[in-house]
């Protein structure tokens, strides 16, 4: 479970531009539930996204992780924490040209100091989940979107992570992809994973597969 | 172990990263070769000449006795010799026969001197590899030479010295008393100057005073004066090219500093992405130090192995001209290859160093970005 | 000045070095006066990012600075040429008032820099950064030193100039006449000798202790510093006569050649950075009551007493290999 309480997260502080992207926002992420964040675009919805994942500390309020307080950690212990709890897919897929599908996978787990060919073992093994076997060798931008979209989700998973998390992952999917994507996350969640998507996609928010919905809109949690 | 897996995993990333960015970073390494190459070939050079001259000087006799007459070096009596010889200390003194002659058909200057035991008779002579070039000349031929009355004078060449060291040796012209005497026109009393050896070095400085106090229109020039003057005169050299040559490295440091602080968007986008899905400053940094090892390693070596090829295969053709030149005759002479760790680690300071530190602020920013970032774009 | 080279490398290889320590020390002075770990805020994320510049920057200078002690040494030893008297490194260091201050500061430094990093690696390992404004005090006062080698440095070459008659090593390290370097080695062998491998055993004794039970680290990193003093003694005072077989050559720097086949070079490796690992386990000692750090301080000093022993280990074993294996006599 992730719990936030009065989470705030402020950019530019103390300039003129300074800007509440975030404002007392108080939730519990269930675990192994799907919940989606709903709201326009600049509603904050991303910037809470990267608040629970770890990815950003908040100005002021509290976070923690199971029973473990993480607010204030520094950046060095966090992006271990989430390393092994949170695998990201970004709504442009966000994968390194000119490198391999199957390098595009294990980069994430290059920090963690696992013998090569182990890890190429285990990245080759989620190609083959994703009937990706074929492509394993081929540059990222030789690939087609439904394809780039499966080797981002592959390279979630590489650290075996307990929560996923999707910045808008269907924003540049035709409506095929974007049921393809949502099949996959139902087998995620099936596995046990927990899901948490920030969408103002249809397609995803009023998937039957959402447990809950946290709506959102001018930096705070309406519903 | 999972730190050297870790290692091993970033290198590999780092090179592929490396080699998707040929053209950039194939300007860097050019301007970092390049620079290493100057300034390899400036050191190696100098401190081949020093090593020349000191294996020239290495023979030399401890103290060379002249004698001045009104300030200037003048010819000596023989009989200044038995002085020198009752010196305690003085092992021995060879009076010593040698001057300069200027060859008008070649244009050049010539060092002509009596050596201890000339092998061959009258009118032969022994010449180096310098006057042999000059003089196009060979062995069995005829020289004709200018006396001191103006009178054509023919000596036959004997022997060409061989070329090694030939910086020292090669503008000699080696010939017997008799001739020598004939030839200057010179008096049988006298000396050109005298070679006094000393048993222990400890005791020069002591005899060199006992010969000033006994024959005080005599200057005694001690062999360490002469090794300390040539090191002086080429570390001299050598610095004032770097000197120079330091307006150069702190191009290549502005230039490098740009190149690693001008990122291009995919670069960040990349460090951008590596970030977000789970690699800490400290991974990007380590990603960074590889990438500037990399980058050094290839260049420095190359600079140096170029350098190594130019100096010691080419005679350091490039800058011949200014860092030798002590005739008219230059010795095209091949130096003795040889590695010294003290000349690496000098370069290593001259270049590693200061690249190292022009990137280390441009890579920090780089590794410091937000993992949300690209979440934010 | 004698425009060598290797001493504008030098100096400008030091020049750098002090520019990245001014600069780690003005950064390090922010943190001290802002650093709050509880607040989320920009400045705060700001500085947090700070610190991986500072551990970077130091972590090169410490890397520079062995390179630059060996150099010095190096470029000291090839100038002698140039002074009366000097035959080696010993001798030009002599030729002015500044040649030995910058040698020992090299050294000084070298040492605060491996204790500094050591202690940054121990607060790197806590996530609350317990240690942060003592290590970054700690930053701020070894900066005048290096400063101060910086400076000093480029005084004693400026300074240079060839045909200063200087003594050489063989006057200057020999038993007679005066001064500090005279005191010492007019000292008996017999019982330095006894010391230096007493402390040696000693401290492999406290050293395996403080391996197997975590405990005595502050007696482990006294020995250590007194076994450093020691030991560099002993290499003057009599180790060195069995490397260079003369009876009255006693210099500490010629072991660094060529005709010793590079052996100062293990020598001094082993024993500086065996001082750092050493003296580096009592510093850590106060930190074993910090929470955060109960369960990360012994297993570093564990991890450091052991290198301690193995590089001091090498030190003295070569050492005694040297005068066991020789057909050189003393006395």
């Amino acid at each position: 479970m992730i719990t936030l309480d009065n989470v705030r997260k402020v950019f530019n502080q103390g300039r003129p531009n300074e800007q509440v992207a975030v404002r007392d926002a108080s939730l519990a992420v269930e675990d192994g539930k799907v919940t989606v964040l709903k709201g326009p675009s600049g509603s904050g919805k991303t910037t809470l996204l990267s608040v629970i994942g770890c990815m950003a500390r908040p100005t002021a309020g509290r976070i923690w992780l199971g029973d473990r307080e993480i607010t204030s950690l520094p950046e060095r212990f966090l992006t271990g924490i989430r390393r092994q709890t949170f695998g990201f897919i970004f709504q442009q897929f966000n994968l390194i040209r000119g490198i391999s599908a199957i390098e595009n996978v294990m980069l994430p787990a290059y920090p963690n100091g696992e013998k090569y060919g182990l890890l190429r073992e285990r990245a080759g093994g989620l190609l083959e989940l994703f009937n990706l076997s074929a492509k394993s060798a081929a540059k990222v931008q030789f690939l087609s979107g439904g394809e780039a979209q499966r080797v981002a989700i592959a390279r979630a998973l590489i650290n075996n992570p307990p929560v996923i998390v999707a910045d808008e992952p269907t924003a540049h999917l035709d409506t095929k992809l974007s049921q393809e994507f949502m099949e996959i996350m139902d087998r995620l969640h099936r596995e046990g994973r927990t899901i948490i998507i920030a969408s103002h996609d249809p397609v995803v928010y009023a998937s039957p597969l959402v447990d809950r919905t946290v709506e959102m809109r001018d930096g705070e949690i309406i519903s | 172990m999972a730190w050297t897996d870790k290692q091993r995993n970033v290198i590999d990333f780092t090179l592929s990263s490396l080699l998707r960015r040929k053209g950039k970073n194939a300007a860097l390494v050019l301007v970092y070769t390049a620079v290493g190459f100057v300034l390899a070939s400036v050191m190696l050079f100098t401190h081949a000449l020093k090593r020349e001259a000191g294996i020239v000087l290495r023979d030399a006799p401890e103290i060379v006795l002249q004698r001045m007459v009104a300030g200037r070096h003048d010819l000596m009596p023989s009989s200044y010799a038995g002085v020198v010889e009752k010196i305690t200390g003085v092992s021995s003194v060879k009076p010593r026969l040698w001057g300069y002659y200027y060859d008008q058909l070649f244009r050049a200057n010539y060092t002509l001197l009596v050596p201890d035991e000339f092998r061959y008779g009258e009118g032969d002579i022994i010449i180096g590899a310098g006057v042999a070039r000059a003089g196009v000349t060979s062995e069995d031929n005829i020289m004709p030479f200018f006396g001191s009355d103006g009178k054509l004078v023919s000596f036959r060449v004997k022997e060409i010295l061989p070329a090694e060291s030939e910086l020292v040796s090669s503008d000699m012209v080696m010939m017997g008393e008799a001739d020598f005497r004939a030839f200057f026109n010179l008096p049988k009393d006298r000396v050109t100057d005298l070679a006094v050896s000393v048993a222990n070095p400890l005791e020069v400085l002591t005899i060199a005073t006992k010969i000033r106090q006994q024959l005080p229109d005599t200057r005694p020039v001690i062999r360490e004066e002469i090794v300390r003057t040539y090191d002086a005169i080429f570390d001299w050299r050598s610095g004032i090219m770097l000197v120079i040559l330091s307006g150069a490295l702190l191009a290549f440091v502005i230039f490098a500093w740009d190149k690693a602080s001008g990122l291009s968007a995919e670069e960040k986008r990349e460090i951008g992405i590596l970030k977000a899905t789970g690699w800490e400053t400290s991974d990007v940094l380590l990603m960074k130090f590889w990438e500037g090892m990399v980058i050094s390693f290839t260049s420095f070596t190359a600079g140096l192995i170029l350098a190594y090829v130019h100096v010691f295969f080419g005679s350091a053709s490039l800058f011949e001209p200014v860092m030798k030149g002590w005739a008219v005759l230059y010795p095209e002479f091949r130096i003795v290859p040889f590695i010294d760790f003290y000349q690496i680690a000098t370069l290593f300071f001259l270049t590693v160093v200061p690249y190292t530190t022009a990137t280390v602020i441009p890579s920090w920013r780089a590794a410091t970005v937000d993992p949300d970032a690209v979440m934010r774009t | 000045m004698i425009l060598h080279p290797a001493i504008l490398a030098l100096v400008a290889g030091s020049a750098v070095t002090g520019f990245m320590i001014i600069v780690a020390s003005w950064f390090g002075l922010q943190i001290i006066r802002k650093w709050d770990l509880s607040s989320g805020s920009e400045q705060q994320l700001g500085l947090e990012k700070k610190t991986y510049l500072i551990s970077t920057v130091m972590a090169y200078a410490f890397g520079f600075q062995i390179i630059s002690l060996f150099l010095f040494i190096h470029t000291a030893d090839s100038l002698c040429s140039m002074f009366t008297g000097a035959m080696c490194a010993a001798g030009t260091l002599a030729v002015n008032s500044y040649g030995y201050p910058v040698f020992i500061l090299k050294i000084a430094n070298f040492l605060f820099a491996g204790l500094w990093l050591t202690l940054n690696f121990t607060d790197n390992r806590a996530e609350d950064y317990p240690l942060i404004r003592k290590k970054y005090f700690l930053l701020l006062l070894i900066m005048p030193f290096v400063l101060a080698e910086t400076v000093l440095q480029a005084v004693y070459f400026f300074s240079l100039h060839a045909d200063v008659i200087t003594s050489c090593c063989g006057s200057l390290f020999s038993s007679e006449g005066k001064g500090t370097v005279q005191t010492f080695l007019s000292l008996p062998v017999g019982p330095v000798r006894a010391l230096f491998f007493a402390l040696a055993a000693c401290v492999t004794a406290s050293g395996i202790y403080l391996y197997g039970t975590g405990k005595g680290a502050y007696l482990f990193s006294a020995l250590s510093l007194l076994s450093f003093f020691v030991s560099a003694l002993a290499l003057m005072l009599f180790i060195s006569l069995y490397i260079y077989e003369i009876p009255t050559h006693h210099c500490p720097f010629c072991i660094l050649k060529r005709e010793y086949h590079y052996i100062g070079y293990l020598m001094y490796a082993a024993l500086l950075c065996g001082a750092v690992a050493g003296i580096g386990t009592g510093m850590l000692q106060p930190f074993r009551t910090i929470g955060s750090l109960a369960c990360v301080v012994p297993s570093i000093q564990k991890r450091l007493a052991l290198a301690a022993v193995i590089l001091y280990l090498i030190f003295t074993l070569f050492s005694a290999y040297k005068m066991v294996f020789t057909t050189f006599v003393l006395e």
